[in-house]
């Protein structure tokens, strides 16, 4: 990766927007509205920009257009209800979502130790094929914007392989709702790791066409490299995590630093960016693509076979067939469908790795069945709000990747 | 006991509120001067409680929590149930806490395992036979029951026998069904039944798994508290007929208020599903009602809910409030400018304090009126235990209010035929003048101008020139004063019927028409007014602002 970026940085070298500005003409101020209904805007989001020409001075990013009230609506909802919710904050990788709020609320019950080690695996591996959705949504859709038509639809060809094998794990091809408090919802479906492995050599394949295609494509490197430059510090400044932080060389991914579920165990590297421009944004997804699918390797070939869900009437629904037979089951059934599992009262933050980067949620629970408060830490909230700061100086064209790249997520940024 | 510094806290043996607890106007007796305390050591911590008092009371007041089936504050205590077992030192074996009084220096430990252990195989003992009746069972979502077990036992079925069968949709009495087989035989209901209504109707009968809960030969579930059995009662065994199937627990709200059935007042909970009305239960107050309230109170809900007027009627056709109003004014304003002597008022004993305070507001202090009469329910029959035989709510704060002002309704009978009266202004209410009282023959065909306040049709109101809406109990803020002096608190529980508005409302435009230079904004104002310059209510509370409870997130009832 390193000798990658320098090489290429040899050979094409970087273009300050300085070279381009050329003599300066006379111009007015101006404020232009981008969004928030805009084409190449990932979700509803508007900008107020003010404009010499083509060049940016300000650029006011007003986010909350997508608000739908997730954390206050968590607070009507049992704990279990608010898995459907969840889907809808990055709604291009849903089991990221789902497993950083079930192991929040574990956290809260104590029980992180007890969620069975096959069900672990599967958290994984679902987990890892939402990443790749993420980051092929992300890529797709951001050279799409640069007039790259055809890796728009390769990424979404490819995509579209692990939505089906979600949909045949989850019964959904988005809206996943997929795992439960103490393990996942079902087993995954026979001859599912057969399948996934053969998708992903014919992911490895669409990669390759696509890195192909643009990675020394001059129009995408024109409008990628050096663009939109954010040095270490000021990731950290801004809380930049995820792709967005690793591109600037800030190696913080929340799998290798905090390790949760059972990612110890799996061999991964955390590629990271060495200039922080757009193209780094690039290349750290890319990468990230490969490390997801050598952790779905590993975790195929060494998935245990047991239970995948708690055996615990106050935590887990109890099978059908005991509820309708016994009177114990049926309870069981009755009180956490109507009261919802009983969290101990007590606070906590649980943060996860999440498409963007380090998806938190903050819980407050007064020992009934729904959550006293529900927070959430979407990463590209802070992701973006960096933008002003680095969008400043750009030329408009430039907005297109830089945001594109970012990666905000309407439904993770206003909740 | 650990080395940790402990706590004195005083125990007053408080009874556990049975409701959700929205509003607990639940004032504790203080003790009496000189009980003698004694020292009790409860989960290690010491706590200060009166010498013999419930050991299960004061284990809860001090913060465990002892569960319990067959125990009720309101009740004696038969310790059959066996889950309210604390384990006290230098007892060989765990003690029923609900049957054995505290004594000096008792250290008791509310959770031992051996405890939870003995807890877990009662319920599993009584889970033996129950049926799975939860998705059709009125009592699922308020049940001890599914409580206890979700909080104490959590455990799959180990046998899967199968279940004896008993008797289910048994109809004991008028206005209760017996299901047999989800009985948990608590005795709760024998208790109420030979302790609150002083008529022991219910039994057990047979013996082991084939015991049952039945009527004593010959008798039937009629005694006039029946309705307490379905309260008490901590599983859907006994099911109210009126509340049967009507509705799932959980999607009501309750808010509390007080029973117009009669002047005892009992307080009550109105619980209202998809804005109307379903079901009224007893709210714990221990210097009004305990624990209970009669069967004809909880039914005083359905008249709230029948031909009720809906909108304004001049002349028998249908108007709006505003040409309502004016017609009223006009029509009394004719009488008041020839002879204001021949002009009469009946206030009615249904109105609550802030109505009736407009009311002589309207009548005395601004017309003057010199004819005024207090009109009510008949009298109905009455006990020594909570029904009284005044049926009205409020004759209490009526007569306060009236300040001898008021004549009865025969003064009233005698005033119309002797043609001394002209006009008339009815605060009906709900058929005040339709009862025996009433049916005194009122010749009411010489007036110039009838107009009557009321919320339901009655011949009374066909007979009216202008017929006013009103807003009935279960749709009012307002206070009522019991027959102890208690001014006690009505709240708006549904939305108010048609176009109908509180009786101080209507008064208040009426009053603005025939001048009186005064605006009533709320009922609240009403009261706060009152307070100032009546003395009865003179130590009354409004009461907090509070908003209707879901029961869904009460997670306190069963």
């Amino acid at each position: 990766m390193e000798t990658s970026l320098t090489s290429r940085r040899l050979v094409l070298g970087v273009q300050e927007p300085e070279d381009l500005d050329g003599p300066d003409l006379p111009t007015e101020p101006m404020p232009l509205n981008m969004g928030p209904a805009h084409p190449a805007m990932h979700g509803t989001v508007r900008m107020v920009l003010d404009v010499e020409g083509e060049k940016i001075t300000n650029a006011d990013i007003q986010v909350g257009y997508l608000h739908r009230c997730f954390e206050k609506e968590s607070e009507y909802a049992t704990y279990t209800q608010i898995f459907p919710y969840t889907d809808r904050l990055n709604y291009v990788s849903p089991m990221l979502n789902n497993v950083g709020y079930a192991m929040a609320v574990e956290k809260l019950l104590g029980i992180c130790e007890k969620v069975p080690e096959r069900a672990q695996y599967i958290r994984v591996i679902v987990g890892e094929m939402s990443r790749i959705t993420d980051h092929m949504t992300c890529l797709g859709a951001g050279a799409m914007e640069l007039g790259a038509f055809t890796v728009f639809l390769y990424m979404l060809k490819a995509r579209e392989w692990l939505y089906e094998l979600l949909e045949e794990v989850s019964g959904a091809r988005l809206t996943h709702s997929y795992l439960r408090i103490g393990g996942v919802s079902a087993d995954l479906p026979d001859g599912f790791a057969g399948k996934l492995l053969a998708r992903i050599a014919e992911i490895r394949e669409v990669l390759k066409d696509v890195s192909k295609l643009l990675d020394t494509n001059r129009i995408f490197r024109d409008r990628m490299d050096g663009i939109a430059i954010i040095t270490k510090s000021e990731a950290i400044a801004w809380g930049l995590t995820g792709p967005m932080g690793r591109s600037t060389g800030f190696e913080y991914d929340v799998r290798k630093d905090h390790p949760y579920l059972v990612y110890d165990r799996f061999d991964f590297d955390v590629p990271v960016g060495s200039v922080g421009d757009n193209f780094d944004r690039y290349m750290v997804r890319v990468e990230e693509m490969h490390q997801s699918m050598r952790i779905i390797e590993q975790a195929l070939a060494t998935i245990p076979d047991g239970p995948v869900i708690m055996n615990d009437p106050r935590i887990a629904l109890p099978p059908k067939a005991e509820t309708y037979n016994s009177i114990e089951a049926m309870i069981a059934h009755f009180k956490l469908i109507m009261d919802g599992i009983h969290v101990p009262p007590g606070e906590i933050y649980s943060f996860t790795e999440g498409g963007n980067g380090e998806l938190g949620f903050y819980i407050v629970s007064d020992g009934t069945g729904r959550p006293w408060k529900c927070r959430v830490r979407p990463p590209c909230f802070a992701n973006i709000s960096i933008l002003n700061h680095i969008l400043k100086g750009l030329f408009i064209a430039d907005i297109v990747p830089t945001f594109g790249m970012a990666n905000m997520i309407g439904g993770e940024c206003d909740r | 006991m650990s080395d940790e510094p402990t706590t004195l806290k005083m125990v007053e043996g408080a009874p556990v509120p049975m409701g959700p607890g929205t509003e607990s106007d639940l004032s504790l007796p203080a003790l009496p001067a000189g009980t003698e305390m004694v020292n009790v050591i409860i989960d290690g911590r010491a706590h200060q409680v009166a010498k013999g008092a419930n050991l299960l009371e004061a284990c809860n007041s001090a913060g465990a929590n002892v569960p319990y089936f067959c125990y009720h504050p309101g009740l004696s205590s038969p310790a059959v149930c066996r889950q309210c077992l604390v384990d006290v030192k230098g007892q060989p074996k765990p003690v029923p806490s609900c049957y054995t009084p505290c004594t000096d220096k008792m250290e008791v430990t509310t959770a031992s395992p051996r405890v939870l252990d003995i807890r877990r195989q009662m319920l599993e003992f009584t889970l033996l036979n129950h049926p799975i009746d939860c998705p059709i069972c009125d009592k699922a979502g308020e049940c001890s029951l599914q409580q206890h077990y979700f909080d104490w036992d959590a455990k799959f079925a180990r046998n899967d026998g199968v279940k004896v069968e008993k008797a289910k949709a048994v109809d004991i009495g008028k206005h209760i069904v017996l299901d047999q087989e989800r009985c948990i035989l608590c005795s709760r209901c024998i208790r109420v039944c030979a302790e609150v209504a002083k008529q022991p109707e219910l039994t057990m009968a047979m013996r082991g798994d084939h015991e049952v809960l039945t009527t004593a030969p010959g008798r039937r579930l009629d005694n006039p508290y029946s309705l307490n059995t379905v309260d008490v009662c901590p599983v859907g065994a006994l099911t109210s007929k009126d509340f049967r199937f009507a509705s799932r627990v959980w999607e009501l709200t309750s808010t509390p208020s007080v029973c117009p059935g009669c002047s005892t007042g009992c307080n009550i909970e109105v619980h209202t599903g998809k804005e109307e009305v379903k079901r009224l239960v007893p709210r714990p107050n221990d210097k009004v009602n305990k624990y209970w309230m009669c069967d004809e109170g909880r039914f005083t809900y359905k008249r709230t809910q029948t031909d009720r007027l809906g909108v304004p009627f001049v002349d028998g056709v249908p108007t709006e409030w505003d040409a309502a109003l004016d017609q009223a004014k006009a029509r009394l304003q004719s009488v008041l400018d020839k002879n204001p002597g021949a002009v009469g008022v009946v206030f009615s004993a249904q109105s609550t304090n802030e109505d009736l305070y407009v009311a002589a507001q309207l009548a005395f202090d601004h017309l003057g009126l010199k004819r005024a009469y207090l009109a009510g329910r008949d009298q109905g029959w009455h006990d020594d235990i909570l029904v009284s035989a005044d049926r009205n709510p409020n004759t209490a704060g009526a007569i306060a209010i009236g300040g001898g002002r008021l004549k009865s309704l025969i003064d009233l009978s005698q005033d119309l035929k002797k043609g001394e009266l002209k006009a008339l202004l009815v605060i009906g209410e709900d058929g005040v003048l339709a009862g025996d009282a009433g049916s005194a023959a009122l010749p009411l065909q010489g007036l110039e101008a009838l107009v009557v306040l009321a919320w339901c049709r009655d011949s009374l109101v066909d007979s009216a020139h202008v017929a006013l809406p009103l807003a009935a109990w279960t749709e009012v803020d307002g206070t009522f004063t019991n027959k102890q002096g208690f001014v006690q608190r009505v709240r708006p529980a549904a939305p108010a019927a048609g176009d109908s508005l509180p009786t101080w409302e209507v008064l208040g435009h009426l009053g603005r028409r025939l001048g009186l230079a005064k605006d009533f904004t709320s009922a609240r104002s009403v009261f706060l007014e009152a307070k100032q310059k009546l003395a009865y209510m003179k130590d009354a509370d409004w009461g907090k602002t509070s908003l209707p409870v879901h029961l869904r997130f009460a997670n306190s009832r069963g």
